[in-house]
């Protein structure tokens, strides 16, 4: 058993860990990653592709800008990973509409976007309201339901094909250098002060630095080096429909059409605990929110549906950390790893190997969840 | 590419692309068009190549048409019924 | 409005099920039985009620095991169960309640309500041709042997040119016999079996000649086929089919020479295999069968899969044919009868006897035909990457090995890479050559890499519909 040596090992393969692993080797790090493969924990199998800022970080503004700053950057790092590996992410954006049914749902959107336009310090943020009229000129080919009162226009949000964005990452990680273990389930971390040792089953990683990404089992592996990452599943069913002319030009996060042609619906919150099982019950609350919305679209085949277990924090925001007991191990956690990957796969990536954007990531650290001592 | 053994008994008309045909009560819409020598059902929505059923039970999916305004219809499953409107999806 | 409840739903309406409602009937339970054909009789007796009123000059010649479903038919019929036609299940959930939909959406059936509950159920839905993927198998003229059969009972088409059939197995033997005596021109017969098969075989056969009657058929089929003068070329390797919108010709390797043959129609056949698409869904265990190379639910000599109330009849359960289709269709009627209270655990014992007595007859050839007819390696994984193997798709064998290259390891994971296993078919045509090209790469069992996860909805159905359930 050769003990395998690297500057950084990324643990977990999902989108959060090839970003930063993709990054790290695009900087020159020697990095490994080594994933698992676990079926039911791979989230990033299971999401609907949007890269997204419209609904985000309520209550965080730091987080807002760091959506922006994401989107803003989007369009260049998929060129370039597209260029790079020749692998086609069907990546467009053109701004992301959400559509609501009824008064009350419109004007609690009203409010939710004032919120946000008002926390905004840069004053990047930009989302608009359109009523039914407006929202409907904006779909000459879709005709809207009747109960729609209008919709959120963000021309920040976007979206892509999670598969091949994870796909063509992995690929350039390859070329860049990246080495890639499949199949490795971490038993034990061992801080060699300074550097780690990491042991799996049948084998053992040395390097000097170590990013925890493994979406749900962080929690676990965070607390082989004192790091703290409060993360708990939700499950979200999507259903999947054949492919039909195109006609729906904006994403949203209940309804989208991929390049292909197919539709996608969601979406679903649910607190099931480890269980990624369709069910009929929230199927049909999809599809009847999309008929609603789309009356056109309930003579669609529904051909397949998915289910998967969101990773999230106690306030849906990212966690970015590394331990204070022993530096140089960090995690990362964020269920926006799609909209995040252009600056996972830079900004974090300068984080890690030279300790720059500290003050900036402060505010993600899980300290945050902290309940204040009572005095 | 296809013949039959014996004499249409009762036929009905239905539409395919079009066009009118007679053909015999009680077969599925994939055998029918068969018999009527269209052998194209759809073309691969990869590459385009044409498509032709394939297993005739329900499993293979290549029988697809839009039948009377319904897309995406496995007809080797469905019996022809009189007026049907049949048609090629692209 | 609450859904109608049923002590026995039965998935299938073939010889296993068939036989299952008549013996649950005759003891008083409440049976429905949903089918996605519009005639009762499975794929074996495909259309019979259709055929003897219909073509009744074809039906004196098929065989008399076919015509023995007809009475069956018949009794299935007066049985007494609901039966729902033209309805294709779309998903079970945990709690046994069944979602179906009419397989016409514009059919007249439109009315009948489209979930039920039951207390037991019966998952009969036979088997499928076991994918045989070669370069050009998409093109059009290129068919599966028991489609072309499907055609003739369903509706007495035949193809009007000659055909090539290639594959190996017993239903090619029973369907080219089919296609001589309908005075269709067969002009070769491609035998992908290995060389010396039977040898590899010999050890089952004095165990097989306790059902001397199965032997003695597939001797007088191979006789007849001789005996039309059918060129058979044996232990071939890599056919490829040709063409350039359809099927013209196919072309293989004979030895060391190659040979191409032209014909109107390709006909391939590598054996049939459990349709585990509802038992997947329902997450009921399964288990690899390495000699016929598929995987059956796990199940007890009842039926009884992993899961409480649900048990499997036929086909869909192991390969087996029609006859002990109907045995294990009785056998898990019983067992259910008596589940039920209807019936004591002796008396269903008793009952049981003279079909196990049966069953153990017809069971006795089962190892000799399986050994005999064992897929090779070639036909499970294409020799030519550029092959398709989710035809859907379009995904090749060197995407699927590109994906394993990538690290791979689970078919799930082989799917999010490449797509296989994403179309309308879910993966029915391509499950089982992902598994077996992952597990050759990987050199362990198939049973180890697993199988696709395979989710509702288990046939299409529209959103409309979706939102209408109850």
């Amino acid at each position: 058993m050769i003990e395998k040596q690297a500057d950084v090992v990324v643990i977990g393969g999902g989108i959060i860990g090839i970003s930063l692993a993709y990054g790290l080797s695009k900087q020159n790090a020697k990095v490994l990653l080594i994933d698992k493969e676990d079926p039911l924990l791979t989230a990033s199998r299971g999401n609907f592709g949007l890269v997204w800022v419209q609904s985000k970080g309520e209550g965080m503004p730091e987080y807002v800008e760091w959506c922006i700053e994401a989107a803003d950057k989007w369009p260049q790092f998929s060129e370039n990973l597209e260029t790079e590996t020749g692998i086609q992410l069907e990546y467009a954006k053109n701004g992301g509409l959400e559509i609501w049914l009824g008064d009350e749902e419109y004007n609690t959107r009203v409010n939710f976007i004032d919120k946000m336009r008002k926390q905004s310090r840069s004053g990047t943020y930009d989302c608009e309201m359109l009523k039914t009229k407006e929202l409907q000129e904006m779909l000459p080919e879709i005709k809207l339901g009747e109960e729609v009162s209008g919709g959120s226009f963000c021309p920040h949000d976007g979206y892509v094909n999670p598969l091949n964005l994870v796909k063509a990452m992995h690929k350039g990680f390859k070329l860049s250098g990246g080495n890639y273990y499949s199949g490795q389930s971490v038993t034990n971390i061992e801080f060699l002060e300074p550097g780690f040792r990491i042991h799996t089953e049948n084998n053992s990683y040395i390097a000097e630095k170590l990013v925890i990404a493994g979406g749900l089992v962080s929690k676990k592996l965070g607390k082989m080096v004192d790091i703290d990452v409060p993360v708990g599943p939700e499950r979200g069913q999507v259903l999947v429909t054949e492919r039909t002319k195109k006609i729906l030009p904006f994403p949203a996060t209940r309804i989208r059409q991929n390049f292909d042609g197919s539709f996608l619906f969601g979406n679903s919150n649910e607190n099931v605990g480890y269980n990624i099982e369709t069910t009929s019950e929230v199927m049909k609350k999809i599809a009847i929110r999309a008929i609603r919305t789309f009356p056109y679209l309930k003579n669609l085949q529904l051909i397949r549906s998915w289910s998967a277990l969101r990773v999230l924090t106690p306030d849906r925001n990212p966690v970015y950390v590394e331990s204070k007991t022993c530096p140089g191990a960090f995690a990362v956690t964020s269920h926006s790893g799609v909209s995040l990957a252009s600056v996972h796969s830079s900004n974090l990536g300068e984080w890690i190997i030279e300790g720059s954007h500290q003050a900036k990531f402060e505010v993600f650290h899980p300290r945050r969840f902290d309940v204040p001592k009572t005095a | 590419m296809f013949r039959k053994l014996h004499k249409n008994s009762e036929t009905i008309e239905i539409w395919f692309e079009g066009s009118s045909l007679d053909v015999e009560e009680g077969q599925t819409v994939a055998a029918a068009l068969l018999s009527e020598g269209y052998l194209f059902f759809r073309n691969s929505k990869i590459s385009g190549q044409p498509r032709a059923p394939y297993c005739m039970m329900g499993v293979c999916y290549e029988c697809m048409l839009e039948i009377d305004g319904q897309s995406s219809q496995q007809s080797c499953l469905i019996p022809v019924r009189e007026g049907m409107n049949i048609r090629r999806q692209n | 409005m609450s859904p109608l409840e049923y002590d026995y739903t039965i998935i299938g309406a073939g010889p296993a099920g068939m036989a299952a409602a008549i013996t649950a009937r005759q003891h008083g339970l409440r049976v429905l039985i949903l089918d996605e054909q519009h005639n009762a009789g499975g794929q074996i007796f495909r259309n019979i009620e259709g055929i003897e009123k219909n073509l009744n000059s074809e039906y004196r010649k098929l065989g008399d095991e076919y015509k023995s479903g007809w009475s069956l038919v018949k009794e299935f019929k007066k049985c007494g169960a609901d039966y729902f036609s033209e309805r294709s299940v779309w998903q079970i959930d945990k709690d046994l309640g069944i979602h179906h939909v009419s397989t016409n959406s514009k059919s007249f059936s439109s009315s009948i309500p489209s979930y039920i509950k039951t207390k037991n159920l019966l998952i009969a839905v036979g088997a499928m041709e076991r994918p045989m993927p070669l370069p050009g198998w998409t093109l059009p003229g290129v068919m599966a042997c028991t489609a072309v059969d499907a055609l003739y009972k369903t509706s007495g088409l035949v193809p009007d040119k000659d055909v090539i059939l290639a594959g190996s197995g017993p239903l090619l033997l029973l369907i080219a016999c089919r296609l001589l005596d309908a005075g269709v021109h067969i002009s070769a017969l491609l035998d992908t079996n290995q060389r010396f098969a039977i040898l590899k075989a010999s050890p089952f056969l004095p165990q097989a000649l306790r059902s001397f009657s199965y032997l003695k058929k597939g001797i007088s089929m191979m006789q007849k086929i001789k005996n039309a003068g059918i060129p058979i070329y044996t232990g071939i390797k890599s056919i490829e089919a040709l063409g350039k919108s359809k099927f013209e010709k196919v072309r293989f390797k004979n030895g060391t020479e190659f040979i191409e043959l032209s014909a109107g129609m390709l006909l391939l056949h590598n054996g049939v295999v459990p349709n585990i698409q509802i038992t997947r869904q329902l997450g009921c265990e399964h288990r690899w069968y390495e000699l016929q190379r598929y995987w059956e639910p796990v199940a007890d000599d009842w039926g009884n899969t992993s899961l409480d109330g649900v048990s499997i009849a036929g086909d869909c359960g192991k390969i087996s044919g029609s006859s002990i289709s109907e045995l294990t269709g009785n056998l898990a009627a019983l067992d259910t009868v008596y589940k039920i209270g209807a019936i004591s655990k002796v008396k269903r014992n008793q009952f049981s006897q003279p079909h196990r007595k049966e069953l153990s007859y017809h069971k006795a050839v089962r190892p000799f035909l399986d050994k005999l007819f064992q897929p090779g390696k070639s036909w499970l994984i294409p020799e030519k990457k550029e092959t398709i193997v989710c035809r859907c798709e379009e995904v090749t064998v060197n995407d699927i090995l590109q994906a394993i290259s990538m690290g791979a390891q689970s078919p799930d994971r082989i799917k999010s890479l490449v797509r296989c296993g994403m179309g309308p078919c879910q993966a029915r045509m391509c499950g089982l050559t992902v598994s077996e090209i992952l597990a050759d790469a990987r050199n362990i069992s198939p049973e180890e890499v697993g199988y696709l996860k395979i989710r509702s909805p288990i046939k299409p159905i529209t959103l409309g519909k979706l939102a209408e359930i109850d």
